[in-house]
C-alpha cells in the first residue's frame, strides 16, 4: 500500500491533515480491496481525532522574547 | 626684516578661527560623491562632495562610518551632517561627517534600486528558496516593536481567528539607526529559540525613511537564513521593501499578516470535518454494499434448500449412469453381431464343415498329403473324416488333371 504512514505524534497539523486528505481520496478511487480499506480508515479515524485536538489548544498566551545578558534565551509572559 | 609667522602657526590660527565659528561645527551640507575611497585597514573613509562650481574634501572616520546604511558611491548624491577642521599637514580644510545618508527621495530610491539588484543577483529573493506558510500554527514568532500599533493589530486578528495559538514576541525598534540590527536579531533570536512555527516581521505604514530599517541587508540576511517561514508586513501598499522580497510571503499590512499566519479556525474545522464525513460515508458505503453482494448471494435458492442441490446431483448422477449403461449395452450388443457374423463366415470355411460333405484328409504320419507323388504304392496312410479315422493302404497311383479339360 502506498504512503506508508509515519507515526502520528512525529507528525504536524499539516502533515496529518495531507495523509488524511490522501486516504480520502484513495478510499474514494474504490481500488482498495476491504482489508486495506479498513486499514486506512481506522488510520483515518486516528489523524482526523488528532487533528480535531491540536484544533483545539487552547493556550493562547502572549510572551515577549529576552535574550538574558549570558546570552540564553526567556520567556516572559506579557499582560495585553 | 619684515616679521612673520610659521607655517604651522598660520593653520593653527586658521583652525581656532573655524573651530570657533559655531556654524562651521555642525551644518547639513549636500552634494555628490566623487573620489570615493574606503581605507580597509583603517576603515576611513575619503572623498569630494561636489556641486556645478566646487568641491570640498570630505573624511568620515570608521567610528561613524560603520553605521552608515547604505554603500556610498561615486555620483550619489547625499545629505551629510559634520564639521569642518583644518587637516595642517596638507594646509587644507575639510569636513569631517558625523552622518551621511542618500539626498531625498530620488537618492533614496536610487540606493534601494542598486541594493536590491545586487541582492536579487546574489540570490537572496529566489523564489524557489521560499518556504510554505504552515496551515495551522501552534506559536506565531512577532518581531516588532512592543508598544506598536501593528503589534496590537496582530494580537487582535489572532485572537479572533484562533484563540489557542501563543504569540512570542522579540522585540525591536522600527526605525531609527538600531532598527535594523535589531530587527535582525529578533528573527535570529526567534530562530535560536525555535519553537514558533511562523515569523511575522514588520510595523505599520509610514514614510519611505521611516521604512529604511526594512530595507537594510542586515534584515535580509536574516531572513534568508531563517529556518523558520517568515511573514513580511511593512505597511505599505505602493512599494516592496527588500524584506518584503527577501521574506517568504509579503502582506501588505500586519492586519493582513496575522491572517496569513493564523487562518480561520472554524474553516480549518469545517474541513476536517468534512474530509473525515467523506471519508466515513465512502466507508460505510464501501461495506454496505460488499453487504449488499453477500446478501444477494445468500439469497439464491439454493442455500435455503440445501436438499435441492443433492437431489439435483442424485439425477444427474442417475442420467449419466444410463446412458453409460446403454451405451455399454449398445456396444456390447453391436459386438456380439459382429461375432454372429464372423462365427458364420468361419463355419463355412472349417475342414470339418467340408469334411461332412464326404471329404478325408490325407496323413502320412503327421503329414498332410496334397500330392501323390508324396506317396508310393503300399505305404499305410491315415483318412480323417468328419466322424473318425481309417487306415488305408494305397493300391495304385493314376495322375488325373482335374482342373484342364
Amino acid at each position: 500500500m502506498q504512503g506508508e504512514s509515519e507515526p502520528m505524534e512525529k507528525l504536524s497539523f499539516d502533515g496529518a491533515l495531507k495523509r488524511l486528505e490522501d486516504i480520502v481520496e484513495q478510499l474514494e478511487s474504490g481500488q482498495l480491496t476491504l482489508e486495506e480499506s479498513l486499514a486506512v480508515f481506522e488510520e483515518g479515524v486516528k489523524l482526523s481525532l488528532y487533528c480535531q485536538k491540536e484544533l483545539k489548544k487552547t493556550d493562547g498566551k502572549v510572551h515577549t522574547l529576552l535574550k538574558k545578558l549570558n546570552g540564553e534565551l526567556e520567556l516572559i509572559e506579557l499582560e495585553i | 626684516m619684515q616679521d612673520y609667522i610659521t607655517v604651522g602657526m598660520l593653520n593653527s590660527y586658521i583652525t581656532r578661527l573655524l573651530d570657533h565659528d559655531s556654524r562651521l561645527q555642525d551644518f547639513w551640507l549636500k552634494g555628490e560623491i566623487s573620489g570615493f575611497r574606503l581605507y580597509q585597514q583603517s576603515g576611513h573613509m575619503y572623498f569630494t562632495l561636489k556641486d556645478k562650481e566646487s568641491s570640498v574634501s570630505c573624511v568620515m572616520f570608521k567610528t561613524k562610518g560603520q553605521n552608515l546604511k547604505f554603500r556610498p558611491e561615486d555620483g550619489m548624491e547625499v545629505l551629510l551632517r559634520g564639521y569642518v577642521s583644518v587637516f595642517g599637514r596638507q594646509g587644507k580644510y575639510q569636513v569631517y561627517v558625523q552622518e551621511m545618508q542618500p539626498y531625498g527621495m530620488g537618492g533614496l530610491f536610487l540606493y534601494l534600486e542598486k541594493l536590491k539588484t545586487r541582492l536579487a543577483e546574489e540570490g537572496y529573493f529566489a523564489m524557489e528558496r521560499k518556504k510554505d506558510i504552515p496551515r495551522i500554527v501552534n506559536r506565531v514568532g512577532v518581531v516588532t516593536s512592543q508598544d506598536g500599533a501593528a503589534l496590537r493589530d496582530i494580537l487582535r486578528v489572532i485572537k479572533q481567528r484562533h484563540p489557542g495559538v501563543e504569540v512570542v514576541i522579540a522585540h525591536s525598534s522600527v526605525q531609527g539607526t538600531e532598527a535594523p540590527r535589531e530587527l535582525a536579531q529578533g528573527v535570529q533570536c526567534l530562530n535560536e529559540y525555535g519553537d514558533v512555527d511562523v515569523i511575522i516581521v514588520g510595523r505599520g505604514g509610514g514614510s519611505l525613511e521611516d521604512l529604511m530599517a526594512f530595507n537594510s541587508e542586515e534584515l535580509v540576511y536574516a531572513i534568508y537564513n531563517s529556518c523558520i517561514p517568515v511573514i513580511s508586513a511593512v505597511g505599505h501598499e505602493v512599494d516592496f521593501s527588500l524584506c518584503d522580497l527577501a521574506a517568504d510571503l509579503r502582506a501588505a499590512t500586519p492586519t493582513q499578516a496575522a491572517q496569513y499566519a493564523v487562518p480561520e479556525y472554524c474553516l480549518l474545522q469545517r474541513e476536517l470535518e468534512s474530509l473525515t464525513d467523506r471519508m466515513t460515508r465512502f466507508m460505510i458505503r464501501n461495506l454496505s454494499s460488499r453487504e449488499e453482494r453477500l446478501d444477494r448471494s445468500m439469497m439464491k435458492k439454493i442455500w435455503k434448500e440445501p436438499r435441492l442441490l443433492l437431489e439435483k446431483k442424485d439425477e444427474l448422477l442417475k442420467d449419466k449412469v444410463k446412458r453409460l449403461k446403454k451405451a455399454m449395452d449398445d456396444k456390447t450388443n453391436e459386438e456380439k453381431h459382429h461375432l454372429a457374423m464372423a462365427a458364420a463366415g468361419l463355419d463355412n470355411l472349417s475342414p470339418l464343415r467340408v469334411m461332412t460333405r464326404g471329404y478325408a484328409i490325407l496323413n502320412k504320419g503327421e503329414r498332410v498329403i496334397k500330392d501323390i507323388n508324396e506317396v508310393n504304392i503300399g505305404d499305410e496312410l491315415q483318412a480323417d473324416m468328419s466322424n473318425g479315422k481309417l487306415q488305408v493302404v494305397i493300391k495304385c497311383k493314376e495322375k488325373v488333371n482335374r482342373w484342364k479339360s
